[in-house]
């Protein structure tokens, strides 16, 4: 019995590899999995610049995927919600990037241009912003709505992914008594602690790629 | 409250103000149309590319409402084209409709009944949802002490996200007023007709058990269904929405995120009866084998009538287990879950059956036996065995109880065996099949009366042939064989009772392989066996039976009685089977017998007069023309014929029509006649017995007999169907077998909103009574057929459905 357990384990882990691989040719991207060490990806930020999640060790990240015309992303915006929050993330070292993966054409796909000044517009305070139009990184991490938040701790660990919250509506008013999961898991980060609630549906329009 | 000032606001729908009528209802409206100038908003019919994307509208079902009646209403949702809304697991994005109530005290408001949703892909991703018109229904139930004459209003804040290539959350603001009366006010013939459809388009429970297993990645669903495998088959295996829509096809929807990665096809496999969904698996699903799984498998079929026509969409919730096994031990593993070696649908109750247990439950039916009615005569001839044993040898003794187990074991073994094999054959059988048969009905009837003689003392069979009791246990041989030919009596007679707990067992057994059907057979044996071997082999145990002595002769004299009853009933069912010309043969027969008997008897105790050459030719005489008259009453047994099936029963059940009395009116049941019925949403009893089936006449009499139920079904406009199953009818067969039965009797409360009550075998008047208080919402859905999975009765019907036409059922 004990033996014919075991074979059943070997077999599925070495099913679950197979199909895994067969993604990532299928897909070019390891999907990403919470507990596991999160997809690197190199990005273009709206200054031109490179940015690489492997240079990011050592430091808390947060990825956050946004469409400036989205009634979720604006409910956050609007409010304040979005904006208070990367501040005080980024006050305590925490690398917060914006990932924008509209697609040309599609709703919410902006100019480097575009993408600052909305930025300059709304107060926002992202570390940096990521123009991912053939959304390349937005499928690595399976982001599937705007908002749709990602954390990653110092070792590089995807410890929470999902919606920003318990309150999956589009009225501003529910923003002020919502459990903001991405609030509560780099609390835990910074504690020390494991992060409790590590993932949540996400909600809000999809996210719009190119298809 | 902060709300984005340039968000597209709906104007706020209302309930249609068409066929309303009195004074209640114009000042709901004009309250309503009041809402309206002060939520000034595009009209439905101006939308445009910046207009609301729904026109939304709150409705009630009925005209006024009576007090602690629930009732539906609905939120309507007409969608702009190539827009929609979403499911209650909108699946990659989006947002689900929400509704807030804001109702008069006491007043209790269910969550959205959410209608079969559709796939929506968008770009790699893939949405769950409603495009066109959708109805959203939300049972509300007013409190009891509501007074007629008050109105109730009933407002809503709802909420909800349309998309198309972008979304637009919209909010709506709803009041409905409803006047308060004391007698149930029947809707409008076209409002009653949309919330019919309405509810028809919600998906039901589904009547198959689904197994799921997680391995390698994938989320497997199994289930054994044949009449939906029969319609996928040869259709498209690719449940991936927009492909193939025309082909028929099965979706599987979870009812939340994070079980399959919701843009994968899905794959489609049908082997017989089997029906496999396989999945890709979310990246975090391995959570499920912990928490299990619910959500809703929907079928997709073309019309019957051919190209182009409008799909038969049906949806079927289900939950279940997650199991870790792979591809190979789920064929294993699908017998427990899907438990089917026939065909039969089986509930999900059994489902839960391990042989474990069906083995257990099968030996205490098997005690159980002893105590039923048709039984008793059995019971009688071990009572007289036991107590004459009380002062043998105990080895003897426990040998004796050894011979009658294995008689009753033989017996059961053969009984079992020769199903099996008319199983095998492809006949639809079941429990009691033997009973069927009018030859054997009489032949069981003469046993019965050659008992009956035996023990008036009519004639002994002594040490010679059965003992029946009276044999001497210190002569070991011939008290053994006749030890072992009372068990095989008694599981003859015995075989035929389906008890309670028997039926179950013997449900499971019949779907399982032989060599485990014999298994479970056999432990019903046993079990029957069970107290006769207690009191053989427990030490003084024999010391609690009264002593032996005269009032033994009595005692045998006056059991001779129940077992000329058991004749006479026989021969009442034979005339069930095979009308006047079975009870003349069969009484017929029984005077031959007797004669035999006597004459053989006074032969063999040679009182014939002369030397002892004539004492010899006398007896040899004696016995021939007792062996003649035997053969004779046997060939004329054998002239019975099954009687004509259906029409014979239907006379049948016809004549004893008349005889119901006071009791519920019936009608004489077939798929069409329930299907009907359900068509038309009224409730339906459904009782199955048969004329040898003594449980089933004794909860008759005792539960369905009296004027008060006959009330109680009037008032609740109960259908009240029959189906006989005194012989062969596969109809009722396979109808048992999806309730996992066997046998007679079944008693089944269908509800008009599609859900199916399984009665217990024993059955009063409380039970019924309760069961029928049960049924939801009376008086709402008295106007309409309620909740059944399937369009309503006047589109043409559906292919798989659990309707009963077509084999599946409400389960």
């Amino acid at each position: 019995m004990l033996r014919l357990t075991r074979r059943f384990v070997l077999t599925a882990v070495a099913g679950f590899a197979a199909v895994t691989l067969a993604d990532i040719g299928a897909n070019d991207a390891v999907a990403a999995e919470v507990g596991q060490a999160a997809p690197v990806f190199t990005g273009r930020t709206v200054d031109g610049q490179e940015v690489n999640l492997a240079d990011l060790k050592g430091r808390t990240v947060v990825l956050e995927w946004t469409n400036h015309q989205c009634p979720y992303v604006e409910k956050h915006y609007g409010t304040g919600n979005m904006q208070a929050l990367q501040k005080t993330a980024t006050g305590k070292g925490v690398t917060w990037i914006s990932v924008i993966s509209s697609a040309p054409g599609l709703q919410g796909h902006v100019s480097a241009d575009k993408a600052k000044a909305l930025t300059a517009e709304r107060d926002a305070a992202p570390t940096e912003i990521v123009l991912d139009p053939e959304g390349t990184i937005g499928r690595m991490y399976g982001a599937r709505t705007t908002p749709h938040m990602y954390v990653i701790d110092p070792d590089g660990v995807l410890v929470f992914a999902g919606g920003i919250d318990d309150k999956p509506s589009a009225r501003w008013s529910t923003v002020e008594n919502a459990n903001n999961y991405v609030r509560m898991a780099l609390g835990d980060l910074q504690a020390g602690r494991k992060v409790g609630t590590s993932v949540s549906q996400p909600y809000g329009c999809s996210v719009k790629y190119g298809s | 409250m902060i709300e984005h000032p340039e968000l597209p606001r709906p104007g706020p729908g209302f309930a249609h103000p068409q066929a309303r009528t009195g004074l209640p209802v114009i000042a709901a409206w004009l309250l309503l149309a009041l809402a309206v100038l002060l939520h000034p908003g595009p009209a439905w019919a101006a939308a445009d590319a910046a207009g609301p994307k729904v026109a939304a509208s709150l409705t009630a079902e009925p005209a006024a409402l009576t007090p602690g009646d629930p009732f539906w209403v609905r939120l309507r949702q007409d969608i702009v084209p190539h827009w929609h809304t979403y499911w209650r697991n909108p699946g990659d994005s989006g947002q689900p409709t929400s509704i807030s109530w804001d109702l008069p005290p006491g007043f209790r408001a269910d969550p959205i009944a959410w209608p079969v949703p559709q796939r929506i892909p968008y770009g790699p991703l893939m949405n769950f949802g409603y495009e066109g018109r959708v109805d959203l229904l939300v049972r509300i139930h007013p409190p009891a002490g509501l007074v007629p004459g008050e109105t109730a209003v009933l407002r809503a804040e709802a909420e909800w996200l349309v998309c198309a290539d972008i979304c637009i959350p919209e909010f709506g603001s709803f009041e409905t007023a409803l006047p308060v009366a004391a007698q149930t006010a029947p809707p409008p013939a076209d409002r009653a007709a949309a919330f019919h459809a309405a509810r028809a388009a919600l998906p039901g429970e589904s009547p198959w058990p689904v197994a799921a297993a997680l391995a390698d990645g994938q989320l497997r669903l199994d289930l054994v269904a044949p009449q939906l495998a029969a319609a996928l088959a040869g259709g498209d295996r690719d449940g991936n929405a927009g492909a193939g829509e025309s082909g028929p096809r099965l979706v599987f929807f979870p009812d939340r995120d994070g079980v399959i990665l919701n843009p994968a096809p899905q794959k489609l496999s049908v082997v017989d009866d089997r029906i496999t969904l396989t999945v890709a698996a979310a990246d975090n699903a391995a959570g499920l084998v912990a928490e299990g799984l619910s959500g809703l498998l929907v079928a997709h079929l073309p019309d019957q009538q051919g190209e182009g026509a409008t799909a038969v969409v049906e949806g079927f919730t289900f939950t279940a287990a997650v199991s870790t096994q792979g591809p190979g031990d789920a064929a294993a593993a699908g017998g427990a879950a899907g438990m089917n070696g026939s065909g039969g649908l089986l509930p999900q109750a059994l489902a839960g059956i391990g042989l474990l247990q069906a083995l257990l439950l099968a030996l205490v039916g098997g005690a159980i036996l002893n105590l039923m009615p048709c039984v008793f005569p059995v019971i009688a001839m071990k009572a007289l065995g036991l107590a004459e044993k009380a002062g043998a040898a105990p080895a003897a003794v426990r040998l004796h109880g050894l011979a009658y187990a294995a008689g009753v074991l033989v017996a059961f073994g053969a009984i079992g065996g020769a199903l099996l094999l008319v199983k095998a054959g492809g006949a639809a059988v079941g429990w009691g099949f033997q009973l069927q048969s009018p030859v054997f009905v009489a032949l069981m009837a003469y046993l019965m009366l050659a008992v009956g003689l035996n023990l008036s003392g009519l004639f002994t069979v002594g040490e010679r042939l059965m003992g029946l009791g009276q044999g001497q246990v210190g002569r070991s041989g011939s008290g053994l064989a006749g030890a072992f030919l009372t068990g095989v009596l008694a599981s003859a007679v015995a075989a035929p009772c389906t008890a309670p707990f028997m039926a179950t067992a013997i449900g499971f057994a019949l779907t399982q392989s032989a060599p485990l059907a014999m298994a479970v057979l056999l432990a019903v044996g046993l079990g029957m066996a069970l107290p006769y071997l207690l009191l053989t082999w427990l030490p003084g145990a024999l010391r609690f039976l009264p002593r032996p002595g005269a009032w033994m002769e009595r005692l045998r004299q006056i059991l001779a009685f129940p077992m000329y009853a058991a004749a006479a009933w026989l021969v009442w069912v034979l005339s069930q089977q095979s009308g006047p010309t079975g009870v003349i043969v069969a009484l017929g027969g029984g005077v031959l017998l007797a004669f035999a008997l006597w004459l053989w008897q006074a032969a063999r105790n040679g009182s014939g007069r002369g030397g002892a050459g004539g004492r010899s030719a006398w007896r040899l005489a004696g016995t021939a023309a007792a062996v003649a008259a035997l053969a004779g009453a046997v060939a004329l047994t054998f002239t019975l014929r099954p009687p004509d099936g259906r029409a014979a029963a239907a006379a049948a059940t016809g004549a004893e029509a008349s005889r119901s009395g006071a009791g519920p009116e019936w009608e004489t049941f077939s798929q069409a006649r329930l299907a009907a019925l359900q068509a038309e949403g009224r409730p339906v009893f459904l009782n199955f017995t048969a004329a040898w089936c003594i449980t089933c006449k004794v909860n008759e009499q005792m539960a369905l007999s009296s004027s008060a139920m006959r009330a109680l079904f009037e008032t609740d406009n109960v259908a009240y169907l029959k189906g006989d199953w005194t012989n062969q009818d596969p109809e009722i067969t396979r109808m048992l077998e999806r309730f996992g039965r066997s046998g007679v009797p079944l008693y089944l409360l269908f509800a008009p909103d599609g859900s199916t009550e399984v009665l217990p075998q024993i059955l009063t008047e409380d039970v019924v009574e309760a069961a029928l208080r049960r049924l939801p919402a009376r008086s709402a859905d008295r106007a309409d057929s309620g909740l059944s999975p399937g369009p309503p009765a006047s589109q043409a019907a559906p292919v798989i459905a659990p309707r009963p036409d077509h084999g599946a059922d409400h389960a």
